[in-house]
């Protein structure tokens, strides 16, 4: 038991996704879209009609910033701040000489993660698709970098991995706290019409707080009335 | 050039040691200042409910940062009783990779459980503490009859009808209400 928790924890897989700025806020915000709106919900001070909209709004929002995050922010960061890198603050020295791109260097280090040299060999052996043709995935690497696989220690480029992450961290905050939360207000008030929780009239500060209006015609209130009456003198 | 130089160092301490808790931090801490500062700028809302909301998601990030801190910390601390610190003479490499996925659980944990509950805990005895409230709505300052809440489903009926015509007076003055204002003798 004790084993099988060790292993978990000290799985190799968890540990680079720990240490991927992108993957980690992707799950992070995934799990606050959860979280957050299942609070509301088992909230028994909030009545029946607020806590759905609450919930909904709350639950649009990280989903709207998590699909933006993903699909703008962490390319146009990731690639923006290795070029960046790459030109003005490393000159193409210490390591960024040796990829063209992030594909490039995540290709690598990936490989270059794995602890055993015979398994790493082993994949370097193996082919994949690239680039319209099927080649052995050594044929990706310059000779140097493949020589630095098959070595016992390889390089692991810690400045260029370091680039990157600061570049996602950065595109991270301003994306998920600035970029993201204007832009999900476009889409979560047609959306929330859309799901019916809300009308077109009406302010959001009112759909925050929704009160009953139905209500019912006169005709109704009266004989409503003059029944209890009937009953009442009976 | 030390402003290049300090972009160069956090570079390679990102790139040796990326903890889960850096980011996390940095987007509350963004958060907690841009999100207020958005609402306050919002000119449609008044100035009472920009306030009150303001108010409540800067206190929702002065919690998250803590709470993102504490739990990943405590998290990493857990690995040291599942794994040796050391290996021969070298730092055992199965504690390193646990302390960072413990890290990145305890983060996870606190985004999933630990902060929702503690701001659905916390925000409201500190928001009344300051003297702020709810603001209330049109409907709420200006009540209304509302008379379509809880519509009587079934007219009331009386159960055991009481035959009036054969009890006396007095038993008649008990059976009405003591209480209130009461016009005539019995």
């Amino acid at each position: 038991m004790i084993e099988a928790v060790r292993n978990i924890v000290a799985s190799p897989t968890l540990a680079s996704i720990a240490q991927n700025t992108s993957a980690s806020v992707a799950i992070e915000t995934t799990l606050k879209s959860i979280g957050r709106p299942g609070f509301i919900l088992i909230d028994k001070d909030i009545d029946g009609d607020t806590k759905q909209y609450a919930a909904a709004k709350e639950f649009l929002y990280q989903a709207t910033c998590l699909l933006i995050y993903m699909a703008a922010i962490v390319p146009i960061f990731k690639k923006g701040g290795f070029k960046l890198a790459k030109k003005y603050i490393y000159k193409n020295t210490k390591g960024f000489e040796h990829f063209n791109n992030v594909r490039e260097f995540t290709r690598y280090h990936k490989i270059a993660e794995n602890p055993s040299l015979t398994s790493r060999c082993n994949i370097l052996g193996t082919e994949v698709g690239y680039r319209t043709s099927i080649k052995p995935v050594s044929e990706m690497f310059s000779p140097f970098l493949r020589d630095q696989l098959m070595s016992e220690n390889p390089e692991k480029y810690v400045e260029v991995k370091g680039a990157i992450e600061l570049s996602n961290l950065i595109g991270s905050v301003l994306g998920l706290a600035i970029i993201a939360p204007q832009l999900s207000h476009c889409v979560i008030h047609p959306a929330l019409r859309f799901l019916g929780l809300e009308k077109k009239n009406k302010t959001p500060e009112q759909n925050s707080l929704p009160v009953n209006k139905e209500v019912k015609p006169e005709k109704d209130v009266k004989n409503n009335n003059s029944e209890k009456k009937v009953d009442i003198t009976a | 050039m030390s402003f290049v130089n300090g972009i160069k160092n956090i570079c390679y301490k990102l790139g040796s040691n990326n903890k889960p808790t850096y980011v996390v931090m940095a987007i509350a801490a963004v958060k907690g200042i841009a999100r207020p500062t958005f609402t306050m700028m919002d000119k449609k809302e008044k100035p009472e409910t920009k306030k009150y909301t303001a108010l409540r998601e800067g206190l929702t990030e002065v919690i998250a940062i803590p709470a993102y801190w504490a739990c990943g910390e405590l998290s990493a601390w857990g690995a040291n009783i599942l794994f040796k610190e050391k290996v021969g003479d070298k730092i055992n490499p199965a504690l390193i990779k646990a302390k960072k996925n413990l890290m990145f659980m305890g983060v996870c944990t606190a985004a999933l459980f630990i902060i929702p509950a503690a701001c659905s805990v916390l925000i409201k005895p500190i928001m009344s503490k300051m003297g702020l409230k709810a603001p209330k709505t049109e409907e709420d300052n200006n009540p209304k009859l509302d008379i379509s809440t809880n519509p009587p489903q079934k007219s009331p009926t009386v159960q055991n009808p009481i035959d009036y015509a054969h009890i006396n007076s007095y038993a008649l003055y008990m059976k009405r209400p003591q209480n209130g204002m009461k016009v005539g003798g019995v």
